[in-house]
């Protein structure tokens, strides 16, 4: 992937149970100081999504790196930046924990 | 067992897309487009740059399909190969 150069990525999905289950992602770079120079355009992320029982489907990310990642010096060394998903199960009337939620 | 918010000041704050989310493609209709990338990506020793082409026309069936918002491929960082063709066909808006 080149700074600045829109590019596209895919997770998949699957539920394997028996019944529907909404869930709900949040996501996560690694290194840290790499996730401010990572901008999602469209993702499937934040919105409840519902999978059908043993449901698979495929879950694009669309994104890319700010230009300016090249021009950071403390990124010189950094040549790979991974981008990881956690799925919860959204509860009717949970959201995504904040600081302080019970 | 430690929670998994961090409130120290160096805690990672998500940020939602820029153009909200896509709708889940639950009948696999761009399924095809979406192996053809992928394919692109094994045969190019996963080069983003070099299967551009094909992440356009997944996001174009997208588009046609009610998957995505309607956004011209320009904006999506894809001016020079919407260029390109539309020097090979008449433009279209």
């Amino acid at each position: 992937v080149v700074p600045g150069e829109t590019a596209l990525a895919f997770y998949k999905a699957k539920n394997p149970t028996d019944k529907p289950i909404i869930g709900i992602s949040t996501y996560n770079v690694v290194p840290f100081e790499a996730g401010q120079y990572f901008n999602k355009i469209q993702c499937f992320c934040f919105e409840e999504q519902r999978l059908n029982p043993h449901e698979e489907v495929d879950m694009p990310v669309f994104f890319y790196i700010d230009p300016e990642f090249a021009e950071d010096p403390r990124m010189a060394k950094v040549d790979l930046i991974t981008l990881s998903y956690t799925f919860f199960e959204a509860k009717e009337g949970q959201h995504l924990p904040l600081p302080g939620y019970q | 067992m430690s929670t998994a918010m961090n409130f120290s000041a160096k805690s990672f704050k998500p940020r939602p897309p820029d153009k909200g989310s896509f709708p889940l493609d639950h009948f696999g209709e761009c399924g095809a487009f979406k192996e053809r990338f992928m394919q692109c990506l094994r045969d190019s020793g996963f080069e983003s740059g070099a299967c551009r082409e094909r992440a356009m026309a997944y996001l174009q069936c997208r588009m046609d399909r009610q998957l995505m918002a309607n956004e011209p491929l320009e904006k999506l960082g894809f001016k020079d190969l919407v260029n390109e063709a539309s020097e090979a066909k008449p433009g279209k808006l």
